[in-house]
């Protein structure tokens, strides 16, 4: 992550609506993405995601509101006019044409000498680890290989924005991991701002510098990796991300930025006011918690903060980890917890009677 | 007779009945006798040499192929548009419009005709080569859609949004992107289309007026049993001509397809 004092506003949506026949696709995004910023649009499929990209890009209208890219409102400005590439899930890349001709393709009406133009499209070749490719025909390529055509062809323009659209999700695991890396050091080369649009929560962890959230057509939360796993603003954006842990609480008394709960299987614990989140709901508060933030004690371990007993239910063997649901005393819910495999550790069994050792400080509270 | 034996034979039945007649056309083309039977009389080629001596052959071949090329360029042209509207858009009554440019696909070719004669006769056009013309657009057009639309739905609608992104306008996103992807499509129409005029009787029959066209000449020619043999001349050039074109059309119809990576589902051939 890189942070400057003062970056301008790349992108800012305001209170965009989009709307299809009766079918309300966007419910008035306001938003702002950072120039030079990695930005994800993470969220199930159909919550707006990739409407909302291409609503950047052109080719979606807008209903109401308003979209500007630089400053500039993008209104009546069609796709071919505006500062943004874009890399298709599809890679839509031109079966009839050659590599080179693909990557050269928006330089058409370059006013450049074809010679520099052909210099260009190599060193974007190169750029994108596709050197000498040139003259292959593109429809014999891998998935891998078209991926990074397609992002050759739309950075040679050197476009303000990429966006992305789902551009892993075609990959294979190991293919998907590997271009990950490699975008994330492509766009600290390039220094362009990058728009990707995923619904793998990982993804998005792994690669942005702020992501946010979308359910329904609505951002439910827009925060950088840390703060979006650590903190989630509601159940559902704490569901979305990662693995958490739900048990029921109540909200005992709130006072002077502390929060007094009673939360099954812990007891009565007293939190700082900012680990409480979301609005009230009728079905009754509950704490979560990720399942490495709870830790098996084995014998002459002692807990840094606080410490339960449980019994194991469960026991899932990972190689580097194992995943247990266990059972708090005083609580009737199982739970996840994770746990790294070190060497000359056992793996409990099933039914073990283990302490658990848990911080005050890793919990966050649902209203 | 082993596994299956009953359906070699009767596939080899069906064979014969088939291609058996067409075998005959140049077997009879080259034998020296005006009676078509067996045994044959020995080799010549004097059909031949007759049937291009013909001037109202010559006549019946430029009408025909006249209207060929025109109806193949016009139905081919309008299946274009048809097909990009019905693969690319959402209008109303879609589904109804395109089954109705459809219909002469399965309407009796003979009902049509009469139809385009009552009413053209009705309106006051003189019959000509050019009414022949709009017969063979109305019957070609949905094959040419039937092609086309084949070619415009294995498009991947985001290469159009590539080129757009690109900086390229819809006119010329057509011209790069998108003619040269479906060209194969439009040149396997234009030669089905080309084939299906030329041998189309009758439209011809009913439309052409005094203009006769190479079937319709074929047809009054069997009232002279001395013509038959130049007949069988001109069919065996007709045939050969016919399997050069449809090769034609089904090798571009091929080629189109491993050309945008896409997997055969069919085709005429």
């Amino acid at each position: 992550m890189t942070f400057s004092a003062e970056k301008s506003n790349m992108i800012e949506f305001k209170d965009v609506h989009k709307y299809y026949g009766d079918y309300h696709a966007l419910r008035g995004i306001t938003a702002t993405i950072k120039a030079g910023e990695f930005f994800s649009l993470l969220g199930p499929s159909g919550c707006g995601k990739t409407t909302l990209l291409r609503t950047i890009a052109g080719f979606e209208g807008i209903s109401s509101g308003a979209v500007m890219i630089d400053g500039k409102n993008m209104e009546g400005v069609p796709a071919n006019k505006r500062p943004t590439n874009m890399v298709f899930q599809s890679y839509a890349i031109f079966p009839h044409l050659t590599v080179a001709e693909n990557v050269g393709f928006g330089l058409r009406k370059d006013p450049r000498s074809a010679a520099e133009k052909a210099k260009a499209v190599t060193e974007a070749l190169e750029m994108v680890g596709l050197k000498g490719f040139g003259n292959r025909a593109a429809h014999a390529l891998s998935g891998g290989q078209r991926q990074r055509v397609a992002l050759a062809r739309a950075l040679i323009l050197k476009p303000k924005v990429l966006l992305l659209d789902e551009p892993l999700s075609a990959l294979d695991k190991k293919m998907r991991e590997q271009m990950q890396v490699e975008l994330i050091k492509l766009q600290r080369q390039v220094g362009i701002t990058f728009i990707l649009v995923t619904h793998d929560q990982e993804e998005a962890l792994v690669m942005s510098d702020r992501i946010a959230v979308m359910f329904e057509g609505e951002i439910a939360q827009l925060a950088d990796p840390e703060t979006l796993y650590r903190r989630p603003n509601s159940r559902k954006v704490a569901d979305f991300i990662g693995t958490m842990n739900f048990l029921p609480a109540k909200i005992l008394s709130e006072a002077d930025g502390k929060v007094e709960i009673d939360a099954q299987g812990f007891g009565p614990i007293t939190l700082n006011a900012e680990q409480v989140s979301g609005a009230a709901s009728s079905t009754g508060a509950s704490v979560g918690f990720r399942p490495e933030t709870l830790t098996i004690l084995f014998d002459g371990q002692t807990a840094p903060d606080r410490e339960s007993m449980a019994v194991v239910e469960e026991v899932v063997y990972y190689g580097d980890m194992t995943y247990y649901d266990i059972k708090l005393d005083g609580s009737d819910q199982p739970i996840r917890l994770s746990m790294r495999n070190v060497f000359g550790r056992p793996v409990l069994d099933i039914g073990t009677r283990t302490r658990v050792a848990w911080a005050p400080g890793a919990l966050v509270v649902f209203r | 007779m082993m596994k299956g034996g009953w359906f070699r034979v009767y596939t080899l039945g069906y064979l014969i009945f088939l291609y058996a007649p067409i075998v005959l056309l140049p077997i009879f083309a080259f034998n020296d006798a005006a009676v078509i039977a067996f045994p044959l009389a020995g080799f010549t080629t004097k059909w031949f040499t007759q049937l291009f001596d013909e001037p109202a052959l010559r006549g019946a071949l430029a009408n025909s192929l006249i209207i060929a090329v025109s109806a193949s360029v016009l139905s081919t042209t309008l299946g274009i548009f048809a097909s990009r509207a019905t693969t690319r858009y959402k209008f109303p009554f879609k589904g109804g419009i395109m089954g109705m440019i459809m219909l002469p696909l399965v309407l009796p070719e003979i009902i049509l005709a009469v139809a385009l004669l009552v009413v053209l006769l009705g309106i006051g056009v003189p019959l000509s080569l050019f009414t022949v013309i709009l017969g063979h657009v109305l019957v070609c057009t949905p094959f040419s859609i039937a092609i086309l639309s084949a070619a415009f739905q294995a498009l991947d609608g985001s290469l159009e949004e590539a080129a757009y992104d690109l900086g390229e306008t819809p006119i010329s996103t057509f011209r790069l992107i998108i003619l040269p992807l479906v060209m194969p499509g439009i040149i396997s129409s234009l030669l089905i289309t080309f084939t299906i005029s030329l041998d189309e009787f009758i439209m011809a029959f009913f439309l052409a007026g005094t203009e006769a066209t190479l079937p319709v000449y074929i047809f009054s020619q069997f009232r002279f049993p001395q013509a038959v043999p130049v007949i069988m001349a001109l069919g065996t050039l007709l045939v050969l001509s016919s399997i050069l074109l449809l090769s034609i059309a089904e090798y571009f119809r091929r080629r189109g397809i491993a050309k945008t990576g896409g997997k055969d589902t069919g085709g005429f051939l």
